[in-house]
């Protein structure tokens, strides 16, 4: 077995290609002059500046925080650029046809099909190439319905008001160190606005890429449904192959109006490093939703990649009879290290959260399930399931379970329950008595494993999630 | 770190006795270590600032008692504020069985191996125990002696005390004992109390910690056990809460085949609170182990749960599983658990449940509907609740007298 799974561990990072594209990049260094420029860069009114300045200041008074279960070697912040764009950038597409067609190619490659789906009317994408969005499609058609769906910097230039409202109100910039970055040094995102009472007629999808050689990326996301709406939003991410670690922090913000409904579903797939741990994302992320009366916010995430993750979507359930959920998958492999897990902050009466977390570890992996299921004291009702999975491959990887439950109201019921096993060679044996081969029914057993979280992410994603995990398991079978 | 504190540690470093060197240790790293505050992972949800606030002195005229456990026929060791009180305590001892003083230990080959050895260094209270502790006791039972006779340790704290203990447990291989660490009290006192057993190959522990200082005592402590191939151990804790009650539970499983079990009930009732940290480490192949935790609290009580399994790198082939289980039983009461997994090895099968609710409305109804008064009912479904545990004790007068006790808890607290 372990000679199958060294073969996996040296399997190609597929997405792991350098795109050729001339790139404007700062000088790695932070100060805050870089705050300054890339406020400047991006043609920001001076509210916003002051706010990144104040971001900045916070920052450089933190600590770096290091209670998570992974180790890695300190970051040092002087030496990432903290912006780069795309030279072919400065006159801005309009429409797809304008696109640098290297830009285009890179996005085939990695089977983000944007032309195919502006045909498709299926999926309306925002693209982020290193630190600036490269393009959105279907902005206009989605315009017709009130929904506004752009690069963060152009709602900070247009939508002046809404962004003032809600930037920060769910992750402040004091709120941890990585986001204190982010608010510090945020270069562009996702803006997505969808009124009252509308549901958004399409599947709204952001790509991520990292290309230029040590660079950070810090995307910052805002999404807001008001009252009665409803949104599905798709976020994908890859990264060259390099041997340098490169720092992605982002920041994903969700505001969900009464009744309202969002649903965020993320493939993660960014460069996990060689087998040996050199090279890969460190991904630091922060993401948070709050849930006014009887909304509902449901987290997917498949995490494949990064060489280190620390993420930890969460909900706060403000409103009464607001539900949250969680669904992850997170597989790690060679010297990956994941932390991750969910927050569920229950304040509300009869809010309900569901947290199912599977996480599989193969080569010398180590994940790490960590979550906090908070029942507040006016939590009257409310109602909580955590399951988490453990499913080990190999004997050199870890798994762990930190869940953190507070619960200060008596009504409030918790459940949580945990498992660790592996592939039993029960199924193992059951499915090649029936004439799989190994490689096969360790791939449908993995998959059956994650079914319960597959089986919520939307069409597209799902097969793309599917075949991922696919690739990411070939020849760990024993 | 409070002055008082800081003092009676200056105090300590002049000692020079068997404990020297170890104390000088404990001494080194407490410099190092930082008084803990609520950003210290293992003190999140315990304020520890009433050490701070209160002031104690070492020893007090002795007005407490230390109370019986009826039909308990036992070898009993008493000590009032740490200060070991002959008069009340066995003298003569049955084949097989050695105690001796704490401060003897300087004639005791093995005392000076054993202090420290199964004691997590972590525990900021654990390294001012290493440094404070001049009283205690020293049991050891001879390979393959058979001790009927629990052996119980009784700890009784006046007022205003402050003291520190330390017991010392070897059991040879193939032997069997019964040890039961009384903890009473419901005076302000400060008093940390730790034990450290180690197990023999194929030798059997039955333990019981009743921590059962209550109301204004500031208890912390903990029992600390190291298994040999085969050895087996079943731990029973009951903790009433108090200001501050903190127990860490350590179990170490350093031999192939060995079996734990840990039976945990805590009554929180007021303002208590009982902090459990427990830790299972099984560093060795082929293990079992088990842990049941309930929990029931009430008023303003806050009961805290950090549970851990830690199975090391090629501890191939062993079962483990955590259970915690509370009852709220108040607007004002919270739980605050952590159930922690830290697995290194695929062969294994690990499980943990957690679950947190008030008591069932559906069969408090079946109850009153059958002419059971409402507070009566309480005691009936909280008592089957934790009843269940107290069944498994495999000594019948301990359990039998625990129960009015518990039930005596139960009646008075608070009914919504």
């Amino acid at each position: 077995m372990t000679d199958q799974l060294d073969e996996a561990l040296h399997r190609e990072y597929e997405a792991g290609f350098v795109s050729d594209i001339e790139s404007r990049t700062f000088e790695p260094g932070l100060d805050e002059d870089v705050v300054r420029r890339i406020s400047a860069m991006k043609d920001e009114p001076q509210w916003m500046l002051d706010w990144r300045l104040k971001a900045f200041a916070l920052w450089k008074k933190m600590p770096e925080p290091d209670w998570a279960h992974i180790q890695y070697d300190k970051m040092d912040f002087q030496s990432i650029s903290y912006y780069s764009a795309p030279k072919s950038m400065d006159d801005r597409p309009k429409s797809l046809d304008e696109v640098d067609p290297e830009l285009l190619a890179t996005y085939e490659k990695l089977g983000i099909p944007l032309i195919e789906q502006q045909q498709l009317a299926g999926i309306a994408v925002d693209v982020v190439f290193d630190s600036v969005s490269v393009v959105t499609t279907f902005r206009e058609k989605l315009k017709e319905q009130g929904v506004i769906f752009c690069p963060i910097s152009d709602a900070i230039r247009e939508h002046p008001e809404l962004v003032k409202k809600y930037l920060g109100s769910v992750v402040s910039q004091k709120d941890n160190f990585f986001a204190a970055l982010n608010c510090a040094v945020f270069t562009d995102g996702s803006f997505v606005y969808i009124p009252k009472g509308t549901r958004c007629p399409m599947e709204l999808s952001t790509y991520f890429r990292i290309n230029e050689l040590n660079t950070g990326q810090f995307e910052r996301t805002l999404i807001i449904a008001d009252e009665g709406s409803h949104v599905s939003y798709l976020e994908g991410c890859t990264a060259p192959q390099r041997d340098e670690n490169q720092l992605h922090a982002a920041v994903v913000e969700l505001i969900c109006h009464d009744n309202a409904e969002i649903k965020y579903s993320t493939v993660q797939n960014w460069y996990p490093g060689d087998e040996n741990g050199k090279g890969g994302i460190y991904n630091f992320v922060t993401k948070r939703g709050i849930c006014h009366e009887n909304a509902k916010i449901s987290w997917t995430q498949v995490e494949t990649g990064s060489a280190v993750t620390w993420k930890y979507p969460s909900c706060i359930l403000k409103g009464d009879n607001s539900i949250g959920e969680f669904y992850s998958v997170a597989l790690t492999r060679g010297a990956q290290q994941a932390d991750t897990g969910t927050k569920m902050i229950h304040l509300g009466k009869n809010t309900r959260s569901t947290i199912i977390s599977k996480g599989i570890s193969a080569g010398k992996s180590n994940n790490s399930y960590r979550g906090l299921v908070h029942m507040g004291k006016g939590a009257k009702g409310a109602r909580n399931f955590t399951q988490c999975d453990s499913l080990l491959i190999g004997d050199k990887c870890g798994a762990h379970t930190f869940p953190y439950v507070e619960s200060r109201n008596p009504t409030a019921i918790v459940e949580h329950e945990a498992t660790t096993s592996k592939v039993s060679d029960d199924q193992m044996f059951l499915c090649r008595q029936r004439g799989l081969d190994p490689e096969k029914a360790v791939s449908m057993i993995v998959n059956g494993f994650c079914k319960e979280v597959f089986k919520e992410l939307p069409m597209e994603f799902a097969v793309e999630a599917g075949k991922l995990l696919e690739i990411s398991l070939e020849g760990s079978v024993g | 770190m409070s002055s008082w504190l800081a003092n009676t540690i200056s105090e300590a470093e002049q000692v020079q006795d068997w404990l020297s060197p170890k104390r000088a240790e404990s001494l080194a790293q407490l410099k190092n270590t930082p008084w803990p505050n609520r950003k210290t992972e293992a003190w999140r949800y315990t304020p520890i600032n009433v050490i701070e606030r209160a002031r104690f002195s070492a020893a007090n005229d002795t007005v407490v008692q230390a109370t019986a456990i009826e039909n308990l026929d036992s070898i009993d060791l008493v000590f009032i504020d740490g200060v070991f009180d002959a008069q009340a305590s066995t003298i003569d001892f049955p084949e097989g069985l050695c105690i001796s003083q704490l401060s003897e230990g300087g004639s005791c080959d093995w005392a000076l191996d054993s202090f420290k050895k199964t004691k997590p260094n972590k525990h900021f209270f654990g390294l001012i125990n290493d440094a404070l502790a001049t009283s205690g006791v020293l049991i050891d039972v001879a390979a393959d002696a058979k001790i009927e006779k629990p052996i119980r340790i009784v700890q009784s704290f006046n007022p205003g005390s402050q003291s520190h203990t330390r017991i010392l447990v070897r059991i040879g291989a193939g032997a069997k004992a019964c040890v039961v660490e009384q903890l009473q009290g419901d005076k302000l006192c400060f008093n940390t109390s730790f034990a450290e057993y180690d197990i023999g190959e194929s030798a059997t522990l039955e333990h019981y910690r009743l921590a059962m200082q209550c109301q204004a005592a500031i208890s912390i402590g903990g029992s600390h056990f190291s298994l040999a191939e085969s050895a087996q151990l079943t731990s029973n804790l009951i903790g009433f809460g108090s200001q501050l009650s903190r127990v860490d539970m350590d179990i170490i499983h350093a031999g192939e085949n060995a079996t734990s079990k840990l039976n945990v009930i805590y009554l929180l009732d007021g303002r208590e609170l009982f902090d459990l940290h427990s830790s299972f480490e099984h560093t060795v192949p082929h293990g079992t182990s088990d842990q049941n935790i309930r929990c029931i609290v009430a008023d303003h009580a806050n009961a805290i749960f950090n549970g851990r399994i830690h199975i090391h790198r090629d501890a191939q082939k062993i079962l483990a599983s955590m259970n915690n289980r509370n009852l709220l039983m108040s607007d004002d009461a919270q739980v605050n658990t952590k159930p922690e997994l830290e697995i290194y090895a695929d062969d294994v099968r690990c499980a943990h449940g957690v679950t947190i609710a008030e008591i069932d409305e559906e069969a408090m109804f079946y109850l009153q509907s059958r002419g059971v008064s409402r507070p009566d009912a309480q005691v009936m479904l909280s008592f089957g609740f934790i009843n269940e545990l107290v069944d498994q004790m495999p000594n019948i007068a301990i359990a039998d007298w625990l129960r009015p006790q518990l039930r005596q808890r139960f009646a008075n607290m608070e009914i919504r």
